[in-house]
């Protein structure tokens, strides 16, 4: 059984592409290749000049946090930790100084100034799902690589996260590759790729 | 998964319980029956027939056992042993710890029945109608000796432990030796009438007692109490049991914790998954009833895991620790220990598992979806923000306290065992062997004349014993070192007016009331020399090392000891009262220094008082000793042998080398098979060795119990570490996808191990160092033991805690990498 078979996909710098098809239609795991948590058992993926399937698992983790900003659809925050620790975690974890000037502009523009010091824990979906995408764009990765970011949250704070996304990656100019099951917000990316049974279609 | 975690560990509990119960079988009060023997609440000496029968006749005595003395063995293979010669009645026998345990006792007028010490030493067979002859003194006061021969009827195991071997004859012997006549006072052996009372009740032994006197009109008795019922030996069988007592409840605590602790974090595990079974419609009670069912199944397989494992353990172990002791095996594989290990064992399981299960049943099916051992994390950080704080060490220490309970429990149940351990080996390793033996032994060999430990026949300084060749030939074995010699000798001893003073303004009337507590005998020799001035001067000739050793600085109590002086012969040495050795008293009771003594018609000057060191002062009185008060004089070995020329060595003393011990000791076992079996020898390693056996199960049991703490400690510490990171694979996951690499995961989790232990060891060293270098010191002042502040066991812990805390984490972490990192990112 293969997750993804025969494909053969770019991926322009800059802009926003959203991935849809059905469960198990291997989305995900196409996700997850890009962005170095899972390796291909065959074929080749290259991010900008890296090829990803020839890295270790160390290697990965280090392009990754470089690289990638992550936002999962369940937020995936560090409960231990307080909402600005988390937004600098992967910047710490690479052992070097955060860019403040910079996080906090991403900060007010997610609305998050005032929870800085609160932990995961006493924050709505929404306001975790803001900390998740502050984290992913603290680092000043060039993709942003979103598996259903909006898939707990309401309508209306879900237009509300998609839209400070895609201001924000057009802001630090980054690549958005998200997957989605909502056709409205796959009408707003730039482009729509369609995958089915590991294949994609459109 | 719970499963897999839990039966591991539940033959932990079952065994240590075993353990316990083993050793309750021999207490202290049974090893006092043993020695005092009998185990009879009290005994009466010196009544008569009658009264006995009247006593026998009260509603509240149980039983009476009688008995005649006719007087004491006196073969010369016997030396040094005690055997009575009497006639019993069964329940004396029994209650004497005496019944033949084959044949029977005697009943024709020829019959003898003995133990098998007595057969031993006579070199008798262990058969019955073996020829046995015993030659006695039926006035210890003549020299006259009764022999006579029996025929042996009946034997039993004999108890090393016991002062006196009993050779149980029959009535019509007893009879004829005593012409019928009982004797009524004590001055005479022969005919002594005694019986044992055997009460309904031990308390109140002493009201009883007096009641069934006055009840039979029978006041002018005096009774004795067992000292083995006596309140003193109550408290110390207490005192000795209560650490017992203690580690068993401590023991079965820690059970608890960590089975507690495993439930706890099973079913925090399984949180969800009850939720998930409440949203289904599953009831409190179901939920409960889950657990519970979970809980019975461990114990189905568990227990009797753990009984097997725990007998096996027994019966290999429990007999190595328990060591020489004499007699009677106590590893007892009776039904109750067992169906009560089980009761217990499953009772433990039972109530460890009541909270969890509490809180499976209150789960509410929301809280359940989104509570997890790792999310209830839920705190609010007072310290504002403190940019670039997400450092790896700072996130260990957070995640050390997401659930504070269960890190308290384990470091407190760790520092627990390790405190404990600490404080037991600080208490075994305080005991000074030296000065354990100081007290028995000065010499690595001693040889003693047979009749010089005789308390009852007394010492006769004619002896032959230590022979001339004897003595030639150790003192010229290879690796001797020093030897010493010690003579003996007595005389009627008129005290002059300032040594009666002296003596006077010691034993104060407060102290002769608390001696005549103890011991009326001696208190009213006292008293009678305190009027006549009259007492016995007990001389001994000293040379080597008994003089040597009681020549010491620590045991001058007055003067100065000048070695060259004292040998010109001119000078004496007193030996003062036996007080607590270091004391200073403004007066000893003895003569002063600088008096004269006149000794053996010669005029010695007293050099100096010291202190009754028991090898060497601590003899039997002469044979002939008039019934009074003693004085101890020390005279240079010269002067004495000059005084009494005819007296024959009385101790010979030997230090040899290591090397050559075994030589000394096997020629001195060969000496005893081939010429004299009845030489007493004492020698300091076997002392050694004895004490060693005799203390070992105790010591072995308190390391054990620490241990077994220690390890509940490390197996909870072990548990928890492995449930906060399996708990926590998600999470992890989460963080190594945002960028956390496998080494900066590996660091934070040894961190947090290592805060762990760093925690556990801190605590640990602040309370042991208290509770030694306090606690302990306290208990050990006094006795032979000198303190020395240890911490050895922490030490030797420290590396094994500190590698586990490493080590575990890091196995975890490799097991958790069997999943991808996607893989576990799905897992919910």
């Amino acid at each position: 059984m293969r997750a993804l078979d025969g494909i053969d996909l770019d991926i322009e710098r800059g802009k926003f592409t959203a991935i849809i098809g059905t469960s198990g239609s291997g989305k995900s795991t196409l996700l997850n290749m890009l962005g170095g948590l899972d390796t291909p058992s065959a074929g080749s993926v290259r991010v900008g000049d890296t090829e990803l399937a020839g890295l270790n698992s160390e290697q990965a983790t280090i392009f990754r946090r470089k690289q990638i900003g992550f936002v999962f659809q369940n937020y995936n925050l560090v409960p231990v930790l307080s909402v600005w620790e988390n937004i600098i975690f992967p910047i710490s974890l690479d052992g070097r100084k955060p860019d403040k000037k910079f996080i906090m502009k991403i900060v007010k523009l997610l609305g998050l100034e005032k929870k800085l010091d609160s932990l995961p824990n006493n924050l709505s979906g929404g306001q975790q799902q803001r900390v998740a995408i502050a984290r992913a764009l603290a680092s000043k990765p060039s993709i942003i690589l979103a598996d259903e970011p909006t898939g707990n949250l309401d309508s209306r704070t879900s237009d509300d996260v998609i839209g400070l996304l895609k201001m924000t990656s057009q802001e630090f100019r980054q690549t958005i590759v998200m997957i989605t099951h909502n056709p409205e917000i796959a009408a707003m990316a730039d482009r729509v790729v369609r995958i089915e049974d590991g294949r994609i279609v459109a | 998964m719970n499963r897999k975690k839990s039966s591991g560990f539940r033959p932990v509990p079952v065994l240590a319980g075993r353990m316990f119960r083993a050793n309750k079988g021999r207490n202290l009060v049974e090893m006092t029956f043993r020695q005092t023997g009998y185990d009879a609440q009290a005994s009466i000496r010196g009544l008569t027939e009658e009264q006995a029968g009247e006593i026998a006749a009260h509603p509240d005595v149980k039983e009476i056992g009688r008995s005649i003395v006719l007087g004491v063995a006196e073969n010369e293979s016997l030396a040094g042993q005690s055997v009575e010669i009497r006639w019993a009645d069964e329940s004396y026998a029994e209650h004497s710890f005496a019944l033949p345990a084959a044949g029977h006792l005697p009943e024709a007028k020829d019959e003898i029945a003995l133990d098998t010490l007595t057969l031993a030493r006579l070199g008798i067979p262990c058969e019955l109608g073996q020829k046995v002859t015993l030659e006695w003194r039926k006035d210890l006061n003549s020299e006259e000796l009764t022999v006579s021969e029996f025929t042996l009827c009946g034997f039993w195991e004999g108890n090393q432990s016991s002062y006196a071997s009993m050779a149980w004859v029959s009535r019509a012997y007893a009879d004829e030796m005593t012409g019928g006549r009982l004797s009524a006072d004590e001055s005479q052996v022969l005919g002594l009438f005694m019986t044992q009372i055997n009460l309904f009740s031990d308390r109140n032994i002493e009201e009883t007692m007096e009641r069934i006197l006055a009840d039979t009109g029978n006041t002018e008795l005096e009774y004795s109490v067992n000292l083995a019922y006596s309140p003193e030996m109550g408290a110390m069988a207490r005192q000795e049991s209560l650490p017992m007592y203690l580690g068993m409840i401590l023991v079965f605590a820690a059970g608890y914790l960590i089975i507690y602790n495993i439930f706890q974090i099973s079913v925090t595990a399984d949180i969800q998954f009850y939720g998930k079974l409440k949203t289904l419609g599953t009831t409190t009670k179901q939920l409960r009833r889950l657990i519970y069912g979970q809980a019975g199944r461990l114990c189905i397989i568990g227990i009797p895991a753990g009984l097997i494992f725990g007998w096996l353990l027994g019966s290999v172990l429990v007999p190595v620790l328990m060591g020489t002791m004499e007699g009677e095996a106590v590893v007892s594989v009776s039904l109750v220990i067992f169906a009560g290990s089980a009761v217990f064992a499953a009772a433990t399981v039972f109530i460890s598992c009541l909270r969890p299960a509490r809180l499976a049943g209150k789960v509410s099916p929301i809280e359940a979806l989104r509570m997890s051992d790792a999310g209830e994390y839920r705190g609010r950080r007072k310290a504002g923000r403190r940019p670039g704080n997400a450092s790896i060490g700072a996130m260990a220490w957070a995640n050390l306290w997401r659930n504070k309970k269960r890190t308290v429990t384990v470091i407190c149940s760790l520092t627990l065992g390790l405190v404990l351990l600490s404080c037991f080996y600080a208490k075994n390793a305080a005991f000074d062997m030296e000065k354990y033996l100081a007290d028995l032994t000065i010499a690595d060999f001693t040889l003693s004349d047979a009749t010089s430990g005789d308390y009852t026949g007394g010492y006769d300084p004619h002896g032959d014993t230590l022979t001339e060749s004897l003595v030639q030939e150790l003192e010229t074995m290879d690796g001797v070192e020093a030897v010493g010699h010690q003579y003996s000798a007595r005389e009627n001893w008129q005290m002059d007016g300032k040594t009666l003073e002296n003596v006077a303004a010691f034993y104060t009337e407060d102290k002769l009331a608390d001696w005549e507590e103890d011991d009326s005998h001696g208190a009213q020799q006292l008293r009678a020399a305190l009027e006549t001035g009259e007492t016995s001067a007990v001389v001994y000739g000293l040379d080597g090392i008994p003089l040597d050793t009681i020549t010491q600085e620590q045991y001058i109590m007055d003067g100065k000891f000048d070695a060259e002086a004292f040998a010109t012969g001119s000078y004496l040495l007193a030996v003062g009262p036996s007080v607590e050795p270091g004391e200073t008293y403004p007066v000893l009771p003895a003569p002063s220094v600088g008096s004269t003594v006149d000794i053996g018609g010669k005029t010695y000057t007293v050099m100096a008082v010291v202190y009754p060191l028991n090898p060497v002062t601590q003899l039997a009185s002469d044979k002939d000793a008039p019934d009074r008060f003693e004085m101890s004089f020390i005279l240079p070995l010269e002067s004495f042998r000059n005084t009494w020329p005819d007296h024959t060595l009385r101790q010979m003393f030997l230090n040899v080398d290591d090397a050559h011990i075994h030589q000394v000791q096997a020629y001195l076992d060969e000496y005893m098979e081939t010429v004299n079996p009845g030489l007493p020898v004492t020698s300091r390693q076997t002392m050694a060795e004895q004490y060693e056996a005799e203390t070992r199960s105790s010591a072995v049991m308190g390391n054990a119990v620490s241990v077994v703490i220690a390890l509940v400690g490390v197996l909870n510490f072990i548990n928890s570490m492995v449930t906060a990171i399996v708990s926590r694979k998600r999470e992890f996951a989460v963080i190594q996808s945002v960028g956390m690499t496998k080494r900066q995961l590996s660091r934070m989790l040894a961190a947090e191990g290592l805060y762990y232990a760093a925690i556990t060891l801190a605590a640990s060293y602040l309370i042991s160092g208290f509770a030694v270098g306090v606690v302990i010191q306290a208990l050990v002042a006094g006795g032979f033991t000198t303190f020395h502040f240890t911490l050895l066991p922490l030490a030797v812990c420290t590396p094994i805690l500190l590698v586990f805390a490493v080590l575990i984490p890091y196995l975890c972490f490799r097991n958790l990498e069997k999943h991808s990192i996607v893989e576990r990112l799905r897992m919910e």
